[in-house]
């Protein structure tokens, strides 16, 4: 505790602040905190990269300018936690010279600052960030997140409106209804037209727009979509309706004009937001990875040099807990090396002199220096990200099967409109008529139900998987999904657990638990995790001496006991005679120089695997998995599941087989959770990640399970065959209405009330039948 | 009721009602509902000093704005037409 007059200080750190603050008369911040207790200041926050924040790159990268010569800039802020950080922070920025503008977004961290470049420098204002305890990352705003976040809005204001304009026109169109049974005066029927017409044209012009535009742009890549025939629709019937309200014969149908739109829009829009965030990758990728390795020059002083100025040749530290960002080679100490991101092996592996370390993989435990043989650009990390880029760029597309046939029923409709409409001027002579007749054919086809079949199966498809915690990132990947028919599988971490587990436990003699206990609960090795998971001590006692021997075993005293614990062959150079023949990795403990227990582990199936296969293959696909493990252990798992497998491969190798499939015309699912598995999920038709795997493996998949559980795989897949099928039939239900009701339109029996009363029998029917995606699924 | 008093309904219940869809809508588009803690934080953090500052960011601009509009003009005066 440090005394300063009056107040009392956890740290330096935080007298510093406190001073600073005061300094600037800022101290109202601290009540402003409320009930919220604030952590030290960090010590990361050095200066020693602030010079990144000017340079070119990062100028070019990140930083707008703006027409009126000032710059900006969005940066990601650390350690904001409450509504008086975001105002401190606001504060501190708005005091320094220079910076015009600061806001501070709280729920996301994210900062907008806009600064004169000739009064200050970025790094200057990242230094007071800092000064007070807090840091910034700049992050690049014009990532498609942010573009879709932009694109969400829009279709909310248009959205908006034509809600707006629906709901009063409803209103009057019941006044119109009532009339048109009641009788009513021409002259209010005018004035009713009037507010209807009012109310319709910027639903149709602004919140059309966008049917517009997609229709625009089928045609032009010589296609015909559904936005053609509710464009074309709608304003054939809102010319139409101007035309009867100017003449004043006949109804107006600015209600119908008003509901295609305003439906089928919230349809798209509930598309658009479930729509997946594609993300900057490389970013994502590489943006968990350190920027800055730490060189080691010939006097043997470490410097942070950035990854990009790595030469060969260079020698790189390593700390324990690191990641390796450069491939390189061991020229000093020895330690264990978490390679499961790229290989998906769950056991650590262990690297000394002379062996290769891979970048994305982990030091966990000891201090490693290597000497660099790529550079950043060609080591394996980038070269993954590189090629995940190109993989996403250039994934399959399977044309969906809803728009294929609205369009061609979009063609079908209107040419049968112009069609009446060319026959009945032929017979009757008369164009008003005619114009009535193939105007009644258009709205009583309107597309609504054929609009709505698609939308709303995939909308309760989506609802209703993610109840189950299945997480659908876009609509249309149900009937990509739906159509698969082969299912690629990782084995780690998704047939698997991803860590070891007793699967067996011999004892040779008794022993109190809590001694062992005692021992595994210092080491961070996934072995003995696993250990201290079966034992289950709570407390154990804590041992008076404690040496971990790398990739071997422990020895430590505890209570006055010696124990010695890890591989057969570790006991025997301790002169304990043991002996093992099998296929599981042991854990063998030897108390006072007796041999007592002997574990047997195992990377265990997840819950339900084998049942969950048996039932994937029921539905008709075939299952493969594919692993960087050995072809041991993966021949067991197979064999077991009774499944094909292939073994050893590498991430590219991976996707390659993927390729493969594909070239033989198959559509594929993958399921994977490592960054080993990104490429391959990028390249496959749908890709499903576990919800807890890595961030990339995340932002690639179309599918996240959030259930660890092999069952939900087949869950998502039966629901997504249920959806596809229930689609095919409202497709169908809307055809059959189609086809009752357009002749009698094209023969002119139908009148207005009829048209609208039958159309949204058929929205009806179509909401009904998807409904009952719900009720088929146990 | 007079043709009259029903036009006059309608439109003033259609324009008081686009009104306050315009008012959602200026929101909406100045991203003043992006950030939905803010929007209390700004009632519960005002007074007399925020003002000053919002004042004080105000000038600096304008200043700032000055200056580099000026640096124009003098770039222009020393570079021949």
């Amino acid at each position: 505790m440090i005394r300063d007059g009056e107040h009392h200080f956890c740290c330096k750190g935080c007298q510093q602040v406190f001073h600073l603050l005061h300094d600037q008369g800022l101290t109202s911040f601290y009540e402003k905190l409320g009930d919220q207790t604030l952590h030290p200041p960090s010590d990361s926050a050095s200066g020693e990269d602030l010079e990144h924040f000017d340079s070119e790159g990062f100028l070019r990268r990140y930083v707008r300018k703006r027409p009126d010569g000032l710059l900006e800039v969005s940066l990601i802020l650390e350690g904001i936690h409450c509504a008086a950080c975001v105002w401190l922070n606001e504060k501190v920025l708005h005091r320094l010279p220079g910076v015009v503008e600061a806001t501070i977004n709280y729920s996301t961290n994210k900062a907008k600052v806009v600064w004169d470049p000739h009064s200050i420098k970025l790094s200057r204002i990242v230094e007071a960030i800092r000064s007070i305890g807090y840091d910034a990352h700049a992050y690049d705003p014009s990532l498609q997140e942010e573009r879709a976040l932009q694109a969400r809005r829009d279709y909310y204001a248009r959205i908006l409106v034509a809600v707006f304009a629906t709901m009063n026109i409803m209103w009057i169109a019941i006044a119109q209804y009532v009339g048109l049974f009641t009788g009513m005066k021409p002259e209010y029927k005018q004035i009713l037209n009037v507010a209807e017409f009012v109310l319709a044209t910027p639903t149709l012009f602004y919140s059309g727009w966008i049917f517009f535009k997609g229709a625009y742009y089928g045609l032009k890549n010589r296609f015909v979509n559904m936005d053609l025939l509710i464009a074309t629709g709608a304003t054939i019937v809102y010319l139409y309706s101007i035309w009867a309200m100017v003449t004043n014969k006949g109804e107006v149908y600015f209600d119908s004009v008003t509901m295609i739109i305003t439906f089928v829009l919230v349809g798209k829009y509930l598309e658009v937001l479930s729509k997946k965030q594609a993300v900057d990758t490389i970013d994502r990728l590489l943006g968990s990875y350190p920027t800055q390795v730490r060189v080691i020059d010939t006097q043997g002083q470490g410097r942070l040099v950035p990854v990009e100025q790595v030469e060969v040749g260079k020698i790189v530290e390593l700390k324990p807990g690191e990641k390796v960002v450069i491939d390189g080679r061991i020229v000093e100490g020895a330690g264990s090396f978490d390679e499961s991101s790229l290989t998906g092996e769950a056991l650590p592996v262990y690297k000394e002199v002379g062996d290769e370390v891979v970048s994305g993989s982990i030091c966990l435990d000891s201090l490693v220096r290597y000497r660099v043989e790529r550079p950043f650009r060609e080591s394996m990390m980038s070269q993954i990200a590189r090629l995940l880029e190109e993989s996403l760029n250039k994934r399959p597309k399977i044309e969906a099967l809803a728009n294929e046939l609205s369009g061609f029923f979009s063609l079908i409709i209107l040419t049968i409109a112009l069609l009446t409409f060319g026959g009945w001027y032929y017979v009757t002579g008369s164009l008003e008529e005619a114009l009535v007749v193939a105007v009644s054919v258009v709205v009583i086809a309107c597309p609504c139900a054929l609009g709505l079949a698609t939308p709303m199966a995939t909308l309760v498809g989506i609802g209703e998987a993610a109840k189950r915690g299945i997480l659908f990132k876009e609509a249309a990947y149900l009937e990509t999904m739906a159509k698969a028919d082969t299912l690629v599988l990782d084995k780690t971490g998704t047939l698997t657990r991803g860590e070891p587990a007793v699967v067996a436990e011999e004892r040779f003699a008794p022993f109190d638990p809590a001694l062992i206990a005692a021992v595994v609960t210092r080491s961070n090795h996934p072995i003995s995790r696993g250990i201290a998971a079966y034992l289950r001590v709570k407390n154990p006692p804590v041992p008076s001496h404690f040496v971990e021997i790398k990739a071997k075993g422990i020895e430590a005293v505890v209570n006055g006991h010696q124990i010695v614990a890890g591989s057969v062959a570790f006991l025997q150079e301790r002169g304990i005679s043991i002996e093992y023949r099998g296929e599981h990795t042991v854990f063998a403990v030897a108390i006072d120089g007796r041999l007592v227990a002997l574990f047997e582990l195992d990377d265990p199936l997840r819950e339900g695997a084998g049942e969950a296969i048996v039932k994937i293959k029921e539905l008709g696909l075939a299952v493969v998995m594919l692993t960087g493990d050995s072809p041991q252990v993966a021949r067991r798992i197979a064999s077991i599941l009774g499944i094909e497998y292939r073994a050893g491969l590498l991430p590219q190798e991976k996707a390659a087989f993927i390729d493969d499939l594909h070239a033989k015309g198959h559509i594929v699912i993958m399921a994977g959770d490592g960054i080993n598995d990104s490429l391959a999920l990028a390249r496959s038709d749908i890709a499903i990640a576990m919800g807890s795997g890595a961030d990339i493996a995340l932002s690639v998949s179309d599918v996240i399970l959030l259930e660890e559980r092999p069952m939900k795989l087949y869950e998502a897949i039966r629901l997504s065959q249920r959806v596809y099928r229930i689609i095919k039939e409202n497709l169908a239900l809307s055809l059959i209405y189609n086809t009752i009701a357009l002749p009698l339109a094209i023969l002119g029996y139908v009148n207005p009330l009829v048209a609208a009363l039958a159309m949204s029998l058929s929205s009806l029917a179509v909401v009904g039948n998807s409904m009952r995606i719900k009720g088929g699924l146990k | 009721m007079s043709t009259n008093v029903l036009a006059v309904m309608i439109a003033i219940s259609t324009f008081l009602g686009a009104l306050g869809l315009a008012a959602l809508l200026w929101g909406l588009r100045t991203g003043q509902f992006d950030d939905t803690a803010k929007f209390l934080d700004g009632a519960r953090f005002d007074g007399e000093e925020e003002l000053r500052d919002a004042v004080m960011m105000e000038q600096k601009r304008k200043e700032i704005l000055e200056k580099s509009l000026e640096k124009r003009r003098e770039d222009k005066r020393v570079m021949p037409d």
